[in-house]
């Protein structure tokens, strides 16, 4: 499955991904690129959970040295896929060499370390010891890279003649300089031509490993990206997620952690939530400002994280895997392709189910049809849920049209502004309501009506009176 | 007189020239360069990071650092610049001849784009991760004597890690052949000291050449405030503005939407503006309108772009300028020929810098 920006921002992956702290390029670059695991890959995605488990334990173990040996290697590593890929005939130039030399030279202390922790399954270092011996014929280990004499016989008598030559610079009078200096200058075109020839074979020589340092590299970008991962469970309190073996899902203590920062910034807490999905459509109603689209987004990002070998912002979680996830939200931002909003949401639920016949999927939809009248919208909502409901897949739709619940599979309702208070008219208005609300999302038979609460949200958002007044007799 | 040069320098210098082609009249030459007047090396003594600025293009920047390089040998050198000149162009197309001959163990950081235009023996000692458009500044150890081109890092910021990395590899001394042009003398921030060349293509008349450079000896002998209070007040401001009274208390400065202080809220009795950006004209004049005594204190002599007009108005005024970190001109080099055809008669020249200028005056070009 394709995890567009579109999807991964909306849901909020993109947001988590961008908190995470891999230190090599490596590691940065596959932060960037999630890998998918869907239905089929449950050994591998168990696999990986199980190596973050194991990049946890090696966060909270009680002596940091060990991990430290090797994380103090990993932002060493240069990116070096530039210049390896290349015709073997093109040289490298000096510098490359050494980024090279620096490269093995950081790998060989790197494979050191990790060496002493217990491994991550299916990631081994491949030993480069021939390689890193070409560009260190002495095994100094040294942190620098020169045309060594050893490299070629012609280089060592050269060098010596041009030395001497140098010598007799520094000492020389102004009228004997000028042609010692061109002296020189033939010598140091010949050495260059000696040095091109010692890169040129070098280049051939290491060309030669170009798999194994990719792989390498590879690796060791796998391994920061777990690391990376587990710091982020770490840091967050999140839960490896399970595999749930019927097909159903179960999150519990479910947060929305980009929410939850946000609200920390105000100073207010999130309230998590519980959710269990069987198949078909399950439908959420509730009061305006009750969460319904945080929990939407919650439960779709749990979904992509965990497909994603992530753990989840949850205290527990039960999940299957799909063919695809997809979240539908109702606002359509610019750049919708000349499409309403009303517009936007078909058109994408179309090509959904155009694909449905291709695995199970995931579907998320914020509010479906309310961009249209309501008569026809709801009809049109009632409709999905129940087409929905035939097909293979898990559904979770948020919604204020009454009746759509009723050929739902199942219904949640946020408890909703449940509580009476006074005296707090001059606070923040978003903070008068979070007071009264209680986010919670209960389960409710099909059928329950939609509650009736935006005369109570507008008055709390201090809508001005005059309108308020015509609104309350209208209704 | 001179002084003999300890025995070990001797012992350094002549080590390696006992072969066959050493004559007697190539050491009788070597002793008599020991005993050469060193103008430069007693100038800026054991500073350990010497920057050589340019107050205008031709004004013997390179005859300068190549001098200092020269009665510096013997120690192992660190050099860098800060960018390069406009004269980029042509060295990268390579017409151009390379203009510093370093010795063998010097280390050196350039961009990498400028690596086939250094002719000694390289080894690679590492990278910095300063991008400039010739490539990521190397740091580069000489395995032999030759000929080197330096692009170093442009934002004066960078110097100071580039500076412990020289250090780190070994380099007892560090020289940055500078920005030339009175706009930027970026380079010259960093601590230790500086040589400030000028000469005849600053201005055709005389007395703006020896004016302007004693504006910039003025600048860089500007002191830092008295009060100790202010001056850990100022040591850990980080704010673009503050202000401050005569002791150090923090005082209220209103700013305007753009974060600029709102002038005409400054209190009237003497106080202390900190100013974290260039010292521009503008600024200067702002200040001194105000007609209010006012001690403006900037990051270090750099910072202040300001002219030499503006700059005495604002004294007039009633202005002090102060600064956070004190800064040393070393010696200043005159070259009494331009590059556009006129030139000064060389020894009223010198002898007017000299009249003119607190610090020692030399001609670079002397041979002794």
């Amino acid at each position: 499955m394709e995890l567009t920006l579109e999807l991964r921002e909306n849901a909020g992956l993109q947001w988590v991904l961008d908190g995470l702290t891999p230190m090599s390029p490596f590691g940065r670059a596959a932060a960037r690129t999630p890998v998918w695991y869907g239905p089929g890959e449950e050994i591998a995605l168990e696999t990986e959970l199980d190596n973050v488990d194991r990049a946890l334990t090696l966060w909270t173990a009680k002596d940091p040295a060990p991990l430290r040996k090797l994380t103090r290697c990993l932002p060493l590593f240069h990116d070096l896929r530039g210049s390896l890929d290349r015709d073997p005939d093109n040289p490298f130039d000096l510098v490359e060499l050494f980024e090279l030399k620096h490269f093995l030279v950081t790998l060989e202390q790197l494979a050191e370390a990790y060496s002493a922790l217990t491994p991550f399954a299916g990631l081994t270092l491949v030993p480069m010891e021939a390689a890193l011996d070409l560009l260190d014929p002495e095994r100094r280990r040294l942190p620098a890279f020169s045309v060594s004499n050893s490299y070629h016989e012609g280089l060592a008598p050269l060098r010596e003649e041009k030395s001497r030559l140098e010598r007799e610079i520094r000492t020389a009078g102004p009228e004997e300089k000028p042609a010692l200096l061109e002296r020189r200058r033939v010598l140091t075109v010949q050495e260059d031509q000696l040095e091109l020839e010692v890169r040129a074979k070098l280049t051939r020589g290491l060309m030669q490993y170009q798999a194994e340092f990719l792989s390498n590299m590879e690796t060791i970008g796998h391994m920061d990206l777990l690391l990376a991962k587990a710091r982020l469970a770490q840091r967050n309190h999140c839960v490896r997620p399970v595999l749930s073996a019927d097909g159903t899902l179960a999150l519990h203590g479910l947060r929305h952690p980009q929410v939850e920062a946000e609200l920390a910034k105000r100073g207010d807490e999130f309230t998590s939530l519980d959710l269990d999905l069987g198949s078909g459509c399950t439908v959420i109603t509730g009061a305006n400002m009750g969460g319904k689209t945080v929990s939407l987004r919650a439960a779709v990002l749990s979904q992509l994280l965990f497909q994603c070998g992530y753990f989840v912002f949850a205290e527990t979680a039960r999940l299957p895997l799909f063919e695809n996830v997809a979240l539908i939200l109702a606002d359509s931002g610019p750049g919708a392709g000349g499409l309403s909003s009303f517009g936007r949401e078909v058109y994408l639920l179309d090509g959904l189910l155009r694909q449905a016949n291709e695995g199970r999927f995931f579907l998320a939809l914020d509010e479906f049809a309310r961009g249209t009248n309501p008569q026809e919208g709801a009809a049109l909502a009632r409709a999905l849920v129940r087409h929905l409901g035939g097909l293979d897949c898990m559904a979770l739709m948020t919604t204020h049209y009454d009746g759509v619940s009723d050929a739902a599979g199942a219904h949640y309702q946020v408890a909703g502004l449940v509580r009476e208070l006074n005296g707090d008219e001059s606070d923040d208005p978003r903070r008068r309501i979070a007071r009264r609300m209680d986010y919670r999302l209960l389960s409710a038979p099909p059928g329950a009506p939609c509650p009736r609460d935006a005369l109570r949200v507008c008055r709390l958002l201090n809508l001005d009176p005059a309108l308020m007044e015509l609104f309350q007799t209208d209704l | 007189m001179t002084p003999c040069p300890p025995l070990e320098a001797i012992d350094k210098r002549f080590r390696g020239l006992y072969d066959e082609s050493t004559t007697t009249l190539r050491i009788l030459r070597e002793m008599e360069a020991l005993f050469v007047k060193k103008l430069l090396a007693p100038l800026v003594g054991d500073a350990p990071l010497v920057t050589v600025i340019g107050l205008c293009k031709n004004a013997g920047k390179t005859t300068a650092l190549r001098r200092l390089m020269g009665e510096l040998e013997g120690e192992c050198l660190g050099l860098t610049s800060v960018g390069r000149d406009g004269e980029a162009t042509d060295l990268v197309t390579g017409t151009e001849k390379p203009d510093l001959y370093i010795r063998q163990g010097d280390l050196f950081a350039t961009a990498r784009g400028m690596m086939g235009l250094c002719d000694v023996t390289l080894e690679v000692a590492g990278l910095t991760g300063v991008m400039t458009p010739l490539g990521e500044v190397a740091i580069f150890r000489a395995l032999s004597d030759g000929y080197i081109q330096l692009a170093g890092p442009s934002a004066a910021g960078q110097l100071p890690p580039l500076r412990e990395r020289f250090a780190d590899l070994g380099a007892g001394r560090v020289l940055i052949d500078g920005a030339a042009g009175r706009k930027s003398l970026a380079g010259a921030g960093v601590e230790g000291t500086a040589i400030l060349c000028t000469g005849a293509s600053l201005e055709r008349d005389m007395e703006q050449v020896v004016a302007e450079t004693a504006h910039i000896c003025r600048l860089f002998a500007v002191k830092r405030p008295e009060a100790p209070r202010l001056q850990t007040a100022l040591d850990g401001c980080e704010d673009r503005f503050a202000l401050f009274g005569p002791d150090g208390d923090r005082w209220d400065l209103p700013l305007d939407e753009t974060g600029a202080p709102r002038w005409n809220k400054l209190p009237r009795d003497r106080c202390v503006l900190w100013a974290a950006g260039g010292i521009t004209d503008p600024f200067l004049k702002t200040l001194a309108r105000r007609g209010a005594p006012l001690t403006l204190v900037t990051a270090d002599a750099t910072h202040v772009l300001a002219g030499r007009t503006v700059l005495d108005g604002f004294l007039r005024t009633g202005g002090t300028l102060s600064v956070r970190r004190e800064l040393s001109i070393a010696a200043v080099g005159a070259n009494p020929w331009s590059a556009y055809g006129w030139h000064f008669e060389q020894q009223r020249f010198l002898d007017a810098l000299r009249q003119a200028l607190p610090v020692p005056v030399v001609d670079v070009k002397k041979e002794d």
